[in-house]
């Protein structure tokens, strides 16, 4: 499976300074993004934090060593997905320690959305309201739930969607990066076909564009880079209040399997 | 939690919380709310939470219900509204007890949340003590002792039953295939089922499985008892004790 994929951040159109974060490295095939929070230059500190432990943990775990994670989990999950949730749970606590010796950082935090693909297997490891989306024929569902207060609101019943939209809570968090020396981290796993789009996103993009538009972006733009530009633009027209950053990955056949594909998705599609 | 206040000519007559069940407004003695006054009947109106939203709804009134100004038969109630019946009015408060602080002043001067910002535990904890009172989530915990279970009703494939322990299990013919499906031009990845913290969810794949004969978009959550189709494969989605 071949994998193409960009990244684009961009301060928005009312703040001055841009405290998202996001990395692509191609050779783990890791995607992180992270949205910081915590004024002056430090929700800056906490996401480009969170990005660089995460991605150096995964560097260091790359290898299939086998290692055994301590930790009590729901479901069996690969260990991919531990390890990713590791990574998470060491950059909180980098986080944390920083923020409790440098009393002017005190306060600072960060979301966290992180995708690990193994062969065909994404990990998912997510604290936070920024998200990651799957389009797949056609279709786009969104993988993380936010940890914010009015989603869980939504979750319980207590408010309708279209109040939380309204919402003047929408910033605020139930869980993030840094808060506490501890933090509970999501994780999920997707098993991931040729033609599908993954776009993981700051809430700067969610709260300006809706999913319809985001999904027409995804399917009018097959280059990633076209359609993260495409993403940042929708965002800023519609007035742009926070940094907004995306991450688009797409993947396609093996070129040189095309006579194959062609065969199972050409003329001979019945089933 | 949310409450609602029995006032005639500014003076609280009774106040009551809404829970799961109805508050009954009326001129009877067994009300929640009784409303001594010739004008009201018996069994007036009722108040309770539907789907998140608290409704107010007149029981066939003689003189009819009013929020705020309106006559209504039926209407979704707000922090601040008023309940009038007769003489008397209903205050609602949705933001009672101060169990929410940041939501108590949000009429007043509450400033607006830029920043974003985390909650402190403490008060995180309230609120989800909270909602937990109203009974959300009772499914949930009830069911956590169940396995999840693919029972192969027919078509061509290795097993006969699965259980579905690990977070993730692909249909298909990919090596990391739990449910195995065997035969020429069978997907790798047919479909695939998340469990999640509120259940099991199906999802497509390079094929699209259909659930109780309707094929599904994007992810569907399974039922206990579902009947899942994909590529000639039938199966019933159990829970096991």
């Amino acid at each position: 499976m071949q994998i193409v994929s960009s990244g684009l951040s961009d301060v928005g159109r009312v703040r001055t300074n841009n405290e998202d974060s996001f990395r692509i490295v191609e050779a783990l095939n890791l995607f992180i993004l992270s949205d910081g929070m915590g004024g002056e230059a430090h929700g800056e500190v906490a996401s480009a934090m969170a990005v660089d432990v995460i991605n150096k943990y995964c560097e260091s775990e790359k290898e299939d060593s086998g290692a055994t994670v301590l930790d009590e989990v729901p479901a069996t999950l690969s260990s991919w997905t531990r390890r990713l949730k590791n990574a998470v749970a060491q950059a909180n606590f980098q986080i944390f320690q920083a923020a409790q010796k440098n009393p002017e950082q005190r306060g600072m935090g960060a979301t966290i959305t992180a995708l690990w693909l193994k062969d065909t297997l994404l990990s998912i490891a997510h604290v936070g309201d920024s998200r990651a989306y799957l389009l797949r024929s056609g279709n786009l569902q969104q993988l993380t739930n936010d940890h914010s207060l009015v989603a869980e609101q939504v979750r319980r019943g207590l408010i309708t969607p279209q109040q939380a939209e309204e919402s003047e809570m929408q910033s605020v968090l139930l869980r993030a990066l840094g808060a506490h020396p501890e933090v509970e981290i999501d994780v999920d796993e997707v098993a991931i076909i040729p033609r599908d789009v993954l776009l993981l996103c700051s809430d700067g993009l969610t709260r300006m564009v809706t999913e319809p538009e985001i999904a027409g972006a995804l399917q009018a733009e097959t280059v990633p880079s076209a359609a993260a530009e495409r993403l940042i633009a929708l965002a800023n027209e519609n007035g742009g209040i926070d940094n907004v950053t995306v991450i688009v990955v797409r993947f396609e056949d093996d070129a040189n399997k095309g006579w194959f594909s062609w065969m199972r998705r050409g003329p001979a599609k019945k089933d | 939690m949310a409450k609602l206040s029995l006032m005639f000519e500014n003076k609280l007559v009774k106040e009551v919380p809404i829970g799961s069940r109805p508050v009954t407004i009326g001129r009877s003695p067994d009300n929640d709310l009784p409303v001594d006054n010739l004008a009201v009947s018996n069994y007036h109106a009722r108040v309770y939470f539907e789907a998140g939203r608290l409704v107010v709804e007149d029981l066939d009134s003689l003189n009819g219900t009013f929020v705020n100004d309106l006559r209504v038969e039926r209407a979704t109630l707000h922090d601040g509204d008023s309940i009038w019946v007769g003489k008397h009015h209903i205050k609602v408060d949705a933001t009672a007890d101060a169990a929410i602080p940041w939501d108590t002043g949000r009429k007043t001067a509450a400033p607006k949340i830029n920043e974003t910002m985390v909650l402190d535990t403490k008060v995180r904890r309230e609120m989800l003590q909270q909602a937990a009172a109203m009974g959300e989530r009772a499914q949930f915990s009830a069911g956590r002792m169940k396995v999840a279970t693919l029972v192969i009703l027919s078509g061509k494939i290795d097993g006969k039953e699965y259980t579905l322990t690990n977070k993730l299990t692909v249909i298909g013919k990919s090596p990391m295939a739990t449910v195995r499906l065997k035969g020429w031009f069978k997907p790798k990845m047919a479909a695939q089922i998340n469990q999640r913290d509120d259940g099991y969810y199906l999802g497509t794949g390079d094929k699209v499985p259909s659930v109780n004969g309707t094929p599904i978009t994007g992810t569907v959550r399974l039922n206990d008892g579902d009947l899942i189709e994909i590529c000639g494969v039938r199966m019933n989605f159990i829970f096991r004790e």
